[in-house]
């Protein structure tokens, strides 16, 4: 614990690289998540057939996927960016699709019946109904990131499993705290954060049924 | 909002990509092994040519010697340091050799030859591969050669580095020389962990590096390699040819460490860290400075 | 503003249009062709499976047609882009289709705010189509739609479709959710409005009595074919063919009786009428209430009245007579 005072200037450091792959990683797989949930609305078949693949990916062990990726991104962060990318995926998706699925069609008929265009449906209906369900999965997703994110540092990304692993090779029980607990402490405070934005965002939140 | 995540992405890929490129030129990646001592002399590099005025990309603690070596190859990394018996039987997969400057010699050429890679200057300590137990446990058994461990090899635990049991200078190279044996159990861990396991009972025999700070610590007994299994072990920077003929300086501004780096500094410095509980960081600053290599 | 507006004439022509599926053998629509007159009310009656809402989804493009033509007015509505279109027609759906994340006052506006209106002509026109189907704009603007009964959603789904003082209104079983007692009363409304507006409407329903109450004509089909095309009473007085006959009941007397004016069978008043507590019926209700009054009251006769004022007087003998 007093590692993380003593050395602020350390821990803040790898915090930035942390977020950085983190956050990077989760707009990379969020960008490519939205279209591919739209495209996969249309066909139930194709979603669980995508939605398959991308669940044995999520069972790779971490560290697995990781070193497969090393000969082909390098001892880096885009390695690191890439596997959590992969492992955010089926997340994502399978929330977004739950989230899109979940507005009612007849919501969406009369979008289209009164004089909506394409773009108008998805953005002022679509879109906001299905935000609640998309950013949970975007909280979660942000979790499993955070703590895979931690294995990077054995691979030269850095980030705040520096701390662990250094702490593991120089025998130094107070790195290993200090960084399981910066760990556990980002986790905690991303999910607040993101729940407060659920709720704001929730656009059903004012209603109460009378 | 859309519109504002798509503007974020491509900022944020924009700069993953130029953080990636590694800035401009003069940049230079200092690698280590995953141990100590590694973590020392790898910041001593990195701080030796930043105060000449390279950007230095650190990637210390990477893994064990086939990851260190097969990064070089790569050229993920550019520098990291390496023990002359290691690069001999380990790498190059020859036999054992005696003579110091024969052993740097051969690793120099050979290096040279298959990978292009280059070993700058040797340091005179001898960071021998070594097995130690506790005086307690070694009295115990009457134990204080190799020969000795052999013989009660059924009733002890070894623990030490993955590669241990794959390594010339490990389990093969040691079944080669003292006869066949097998341990009671092997136990593999990260290098950090093996005084540990040792000290509480847990293992008989830690493989040991000559120059650990817990061997004088923890006043352990270094077995006698009394058939001469052992080469000598001296540390030098191991660099891509590549990056030394780009960066032409690079072999005089590390040269002037090797000299100074004997077994009794090495394991001063170690034991600061493994010790004394003080960062490598600050560890090898702290000497650099002492001996007027970089400015304080 | 940027929208462009295409000048609608009011009627609807259906010229021989045809709406095959790929995988059916059978037609849905079936080579129908008629005209929809301005300003008139006209069911699509039928059993399920009769191309009704098929046809009227072709109206507004939700579905185009394998063949055949479509006008609004006199223009062909495949000129027009499909989204433009839809802005120039209301469409009101079984299931109502509020969005719920939206107040009242949006969910109306909606429509005028896809043409661009200004924002106070936007306002005041919620407020007017919210009083005009009765639900007071200050307690209702700005609630949500799950705030509200289902009676009432309908409502705002009715003036929702009329914000953009569209010509057409397409209705799809708007009321099939709602209770029979809600159904009554929106049918009333729904008469009241239009009474007042005299808008185009097409409203499809499978409920018989709903189409005998409301319509102008009934456009009656059958697996895609169009039966018959003509008014209530004219349906039920001469079916066109077996089918028709059962399926409006026209052997049914009293449903007749409902579909005419109590100031067709009434009587002038006597010289010597004196008002004496007779019950009263309004001259443009129908003789089934009127006969309905008789019975229950047991009195001789009926005042007729047009407002508060006696007009003429009716009894059995003359609903009889008008038989």
């Amino acid at each position: 614990m007093e590692y993380i005072l003593n050395r602020p200037d350390i821990i803040l450091r790898l915090l930035g690289q942390h977020l950085f792959m983190t956050v990077s990683a989760l707009l990379i797989s969020i960008a490519i998540a939205l279209p591919l949930s739209v495209v996969l609305l249309r066909s139930e078949r194709v979603a669980s057939a995508v939605l398959g693949v991308l669940g044995v990916l999520y069972t790779i062990p971490s560290i697995a996927l990781l070193i497969l990726l090393l000969p082909l991104f390098g001892l880096n962060q885009t390695s690191v960016i890439v596997a959590l990318v992969i492992y955010t995926q089926i997340i994502l998706v399978r929330n977004m699709v739950a989230g899109l699925r979940s507005v009612p069609s007849a919501t969406l008929e009369a979008a289209t019946g009164v004089g909506m265009s394409s773009w108008q449906r998805w953005y002022r209906v679509q879109l906001p109904l299905a935000l609640p369900v998309i950013l949970a999965g975007i909280r979660l997703a942000t979790i499993v990131a955070i703590s895979i994110a931690t294995i990077g540092a054995k691979f030269g990304a850095g980030g705040l499993g520096t701390l662990l692993f250094d702490g593991i090779a120089q025998n130094r029980y107070d790195k290993i705290v200090a960084g399981a607990l910066v760990v556990g402490l980002l986790a905690l405070l991303l999910n607040r954060l993101l729940l407060l934005a659920e709720a704001r965002f929730d656009p059903l939140k004012h209603v109460e049924p009378s | 909002m859309k519109k504002l995540i798509l503007a974020l992405l491509v900022g944020l890929m924009a700069t993953a990509v130029l953080a990636g490129c590694g800035g401009g030129d003069k940049t230079v990646t200092v690698a280590s092994k995953d141990f100590t001592e590694q973590f020392i002399l790898g910041e001593m590099y990195a701080l030796l040519l930043e105060d000449a005025g390279y950007t230095v990309e650190r990637k210390l603690n990477l893994g064990g010697t086939p990851v260190t070596h097969q990064a070089l190859l790569d050229e993920e990394i550019d520098i990291y340091p390496e023990y002359t018996g290691t690069g001999l039987l380990t790498v190059l997969k020859l036999g054992v050799m005696s003579d110091p400057q024969a052993v740097y010699d051969t690793v120099k050429a050979d290096y040279a030859e298959q990978f292009s890679l280059a070993w700058l200057d040797p340091a005179p300590m001898n960071n021998t591969q070594a097995l130690a137990m506790t005086r307690d446990r070694a009295s115990e058994l009457g134990i204080t050669t190799f020969s000795d461990m052999v013989a009660h090899a059924d009733e002890l635990v070894l623990i030490g580095p993955p590669e241990f049991v794959e390594r010339e200078d490990g389990i093969p190279g040691l079944k080669r020389v003292y006869g066949d044996f097998e341990f009671a159990d092997i136990l593999t861990v990260d290098p950090g962990l093996r005084y540990q396991a040792l000290l509480n009972g847990e293992a008989d025999v830690v493989v040991a590096f000559g120059t650990d700070g817990e061997l004088a610590a923890y006043d352990l007994l270094s077995l006698q390699d009394d058939k001469g299994l052992y080469p000598p072990y001296q540390v030098a920077p191991v660099v891509r040819q590549a990056v030394l003929d780009e960066n032409g300086d690079i072999a005089d501004i590390l040269n002037s460490l090797a000299p100074l780096l004997t077994d009794a500094t090495m394991q001063r410095l170690n034991n600061e860290v493994s010790g004394n509980g003080r960062e490598p960081d600050e560890v090898a600053r702290e000497f650099l400075v002492e001996q007027g290599l970089i400015d304080g | 503003m940027g929208t462009r507006r295409c000048k609608i004439m009011t009627a609807i022509r259906f010229e021989n249009v045809t709406k095959q599926y790929a995988n059916t053998t059978q037609p849905a629509v079936d080579n129908i062709s008629c005209n929809v007159d301005e300003g008139s009310f006209v069911v699509l009656l039928g059993p399920s499976g009769c191309g009704k809402t098929t046809l009227l989804k072709m109206v507004n493009r939700l579905y185009e047609p394998t063949s055949g033509t479509i006008y609004l007015g006199q223009q062909d509505i495949r000129q027009i882009d499909a989204t433009t279109l839809r802005r120039q027609i209301g469409y009101v759906i079984q299931q109502i289709g509020l969005f719920p994340h939206m107040t009242v006052a949006q969910n109306v506006g909606i429509v005028p705010e896809l043409l661009n209106w200004q924002r106070d002509r936007i306002r005041q026109r919620v407020d007017e189509l919210l009083a005009l189907v009765d639900l007071p704009p200050d307690v209702y603007r700005d609630r949500y739609p799950s705030q509200m009964s289902g009676g009432q959603r309908q409502r705002v789904g009715v003036a929702r479709a009329l914000a953009g003082d569209p010509e057409v209104i397409l209705m799809d079983e708007p009321f099939g959710a709602v209770d029979a007692i809600t159904r009554t009363g929106l049918q009333d409304e729904l008469i009241a409005l239009q009474r007042k507006l005299k808008k185009t409407i097409l409203f499809v329903t499978h409920d018989v009595e709903e189409a005998l109450r409301l319509a102008d004509k009934i456009i009656i089909l059958k697996d895609g074919r169009l039966i018959q095309y003509d008014t209530p009473f004219n349906i039920l007085s001469h079916p066109a063919n077996q089918f028709v006959y059962d399926l409006v009941g026209a052997d049914d007397i009293i449903r007749q009786l409902g579909l005419v004016r109590v100031d067709l069978a009434m009587k002038p008043l006597p010289a010597d009428f004196v008002l004496n507590g007779r019950p009263t019926i309004a001259r443009d209700d129908n003789l089934r209430r009127a006969l309905s009054l008789l019975l229950n009251s047991n009195a001789p006769a009926l005042t007729v009245t047009e407002g508060d004022q006696p007009v003429g007087i009716l009894t059995l003998n003359n609903i009889q007579a008008y038989q």
